[in-house]
């Protein structure tokens, strides 16, 4: 029951990813990483109560406050103060983006399969969508112009890594998570700094305008 | 308090107490002071690791071995030439009119927060810790980068962030899945990520997801340490650092980078044996000694050239330590050694270049620097001596080190290769730097010079340059003795 229940959040996790990949309005993928972060959160709290780890509840309440309301509303901010709304032309365009991460899914798979599901009664779907999710991220990095989609993309990552630890293990200790969320609140903040120069400087935050340094 | 403690908390109190403004001369005192404090506590700590002792802080999240106590010693020295350069730097820069209280702040704050992460990661016997503390380098130098403020300044920041957090990403994926190889056999307390706790239940880690979990380390901390082909960020990011910031990057977050790689790379030749992750630190060690080659060739940025001769010198030290056996790792550790002694001259040479001439471009420089700047040109020249592993030199014994292990061992054709790259690389790296110094002199008469002067910054590349010839001729005993210590450590005897 439980462990359907973390599989449906995971899946959830991993669709939500796609959706992300498949439209290009900045205030939809922001809210797409919010409910990312929910699903995180909902499965490290059923893992927490089932088999009685208290620290993965301290875990989901994190997850929730910072991951799912506090980034979110600081990003929205960030695109509400640049006035900026949409995601231009990607690299590579929508559809064939889809279709490139469906392999990239599958890759994500087929790698892990080999991979112990420890002794947490967890299968290994968890560590396959993480990977999967990992890859699409990376994807987006690459394939996106936006600043703050690329942020999206690496924060994407950065919950697929959390699912893994939640998920595959019986969860990292206390006080590396603890230091890990505050290390990317502190990374989030740098972000916005950073952007908020370049938009001082560039009037932009297209970041293909950023290439002149080449050699 | 723990000695331990201590040293890691004086660069932290130090650069808490930078970033409040206040009178200039008292600050600088606080830094300079702050720093040499710092590597004062970091000496006694390796002396009392010599002595016998293992000092340990916070149960045993915190430890000093062999390997720690070298790569601690070398960054600390690192930080206070740093230091006192960057007091240098802001000087000339004043002379010259343009440097504001914000940016005089920055750069107390940020350069000893920066040693600070570098001496955690260098002292964490906790994978987590680790890579808490790599991120923390990574955060901190972000706006080092940035700091001169120019469009080229936040591309190479905006790079260098995105890159560092997908390779910390990467990291972070791989210490997961080292923690579930172990299959909840580790425990659930900080402990269970310890590096001894891993290495002392090594043979019944999961055989397979510790060989994906090595891949994903490597990759991830490989990234931080600038091994080809993750080091485009690397020649952007040196370029744009303020010199006593890229004299930071460049030996101090190296030698952190690598101490992480050969943590990984020891847990993972205990699970797996010495070929997994010795092979693939050979190939990206080759690689990035190739990559460096066409780029040091053609390159236009004088700082760029020094970044592309990290990644050779990177590239080098992997290289010894994927070949294996004592005399390869002998060989890496010790071209750890004079790289960190070595490269500061070449920074700061460089920057005093590049300050005097407003741009660190080699055009714009113009050829012939010998005739306007001798002093600084005559260092670069001693500098790239060094760098490029001329004999009598330190550099050249640590690769002959390297070179003669690997000629003995199963790998002659990499090892062939890598000597063949060396060569072109020594005649690279000449040929731009002569081209520079040597000859007429091309720069046009209305675009003077401003005259070379003995003020601090100059004075700390002379001692810099002092240590660096005399180390190579001398190293000192205690020093070697940490290398043979830190080749115990990664020899495992």
């Amino acid at each position: 029951m439980t462990q359907d229940f973390v599989i449906l959040c995971a899946a959830g996790m991993l669709v939500s990813t796609y959706l992300m990949v498949g439209q290009k309005a900045l205030v939809v993928a922001i809210r797409l990483y919010g409910v990312q972060s929910l699903l995180l959160g909902a499965v490290a709290a059923a893992l927490g109560l089932v088999g009685h780890r208290p620290h993965l509840l301290v875990t989901a309440a994190l997850t929730v406050v910072l991951k799912a309301a506090l980034i979110p509303w600081f990003l929205l901010r960030v695109i509400d103060r640049a006035g900026i709304r949409r995601e231009i032309q990607p690299y590579v365009n929508v559809p064939t983006s889809l279709l490139l991460c469906l392999g990239l899914t599958v890759v994500g798979y087929r790698v892990t399969l080999g991979v112990a599901a420890a002794n947490t009664g967890v299968p290994h779907q968890i560590v396959g969508v993480a990977l999967s999710m990992v890859l699409i991220g990376l994807f987006l990095m690459v394939t996106r112009r936006k600043a703050i989609t690329q942020i999206i993309a690496l924060l994407t990552v950065e919950n697929a890594v959390f699912l893994a630890a939640v998920g595959a293990t019986v969860g990292m200790p206390l006080v590396v998570e603890l230091g890990i969320s505050f290390d990317v609140i502190l990374a989030v903040a740098v972000v916005g700094v950073l952007v908020g120069r370049i938009l001082d400087r560039f009037e932009s935050m297209d970041t293909s305008r950023l290439s002149n340094l080449r050699g | 308090m723990n000695l331990l403690v201590a040293t890691l908390a004086a660069p932290l109190a130090t650069a808490a107490v930078g970033a409040v403004p206040g009178p200039r001369r008292p600050k600088e005192a606080v830094l300079l002071g702050g720093l040499a404090a710092t590597l004062a506590l970091s000496l006694a700590t390796a002396r009392r690791y010599l002595g016998g002792e293992t000092p340990v802080a916070f149960g045993a999240a915190l430890r000093v071995d062999g390997l720690s106590a070298l790569v601690l010693v070398l960054t600390a020295f690192v930080g206070l030439l740093s230091g006192i350069y960057s007091v240098g730097y802001l000087e000339r820069n004043e002379r010259s009119g343009f440097v504001s209280p914000k940016q005089r702040t920055e750069l107390a704050a940020l350069v000893p927060a920066y040693l600070a992460a570098m001496l955690l990661v260098c002292v964490s016997n906790n994978l987590g810790v680790l890579w808490i503390a790599v991120e923390a380098t990574t955060l901190a130098s972000v706006f080092l980068v940035a700091f001169p403020n120019r469009d080229t300044s936040l591309e190479a920041a905006w790079k260098f962030l995105v890159l560092g957090s997908v390779g910390l990403a990467f990291a972070l994926f791989g210490t997961v899945l080292l923690f579930a190889a172990g299959g909840g056999m580790l425990g659930e307390s900080t402990s269970a990520l310890d590096w001894t706790k891993f290495m002392a239940h090594a043979r019944t880690l999961h055989p397979f997801t510790v060989k994906l979990a090595v891949v994903f380390l490597v990759i991830g901390y490989g990234t931080k340490a600038g091994l080809a082909p993750m080091h485009t960020w690397k020649p952007d990011a040196y370029r744009e650092a303020p010199s006593p910031a890229g004299v930071l990057m460049a030996v101090g977050m190296m030698n952190c980078s690598l101490y992480a790689l050969l943590r990984v790379h020891l847990v993972s030749r205990a699970a797996l044996g010495p070929e997994f992750s010795g092979r693939l630190l050979l190939g990206l060690g080759l690689l990035s000694v190739l990559v460096a080659t066409p780029f040091i060739l053609v390159q236009w940025n004088l700082k760029r050239l020094l970044a592309y001769s990290s990644v050779e010198h990177v590239g080098i030290i992997a290289i010894g330590l994927g070949l294996g056996g004592e005399v390869a790792v002998f060989g890496a550790l010790l071209h750890m050694t004079y790289h960190s002694f070595a490269k500061p001259v070449a920074f700061f040479s460089a920057g005093t270049l590049a300050q005097l001439h407003r741009s660190s471009d080699l055009d714009a420089i113009g050829r012939g620097t010998l005739g306007r700047t001798p002093v600084a040109s005559g260092l670069l020249l001693l500098a790239t001596l060094m760098v490029t592993g001329s004999p009598p030199f330190g550099l050249f014994w640590s690769e002959m080190t390297i070179l003669r292990a690997g000629f003995a061992g199963p790998h002659l054709a990499a090892v062939a290769i890598f000597l063949a790259a060396l060569v072109v690389l020594f005649c690279g790296f000449f040929y731009q730097v002569g081209r520079l110094t040597l000859g007429p002199d091309t720069r046009p008469a209305d675009r003077p010079t401003a005259p070379e002067r003995l003020d601090l910054a100059m004075g700390t590349t002379l001692g810099a340059a002092a240590i660096a010839v005399l180390s190579g001729f001398s190293l000192p005993g205690a020093l070697l003795s940490l290398v043979h210590a830190a080749v115990r450590v990664v020899e495992g005897s």
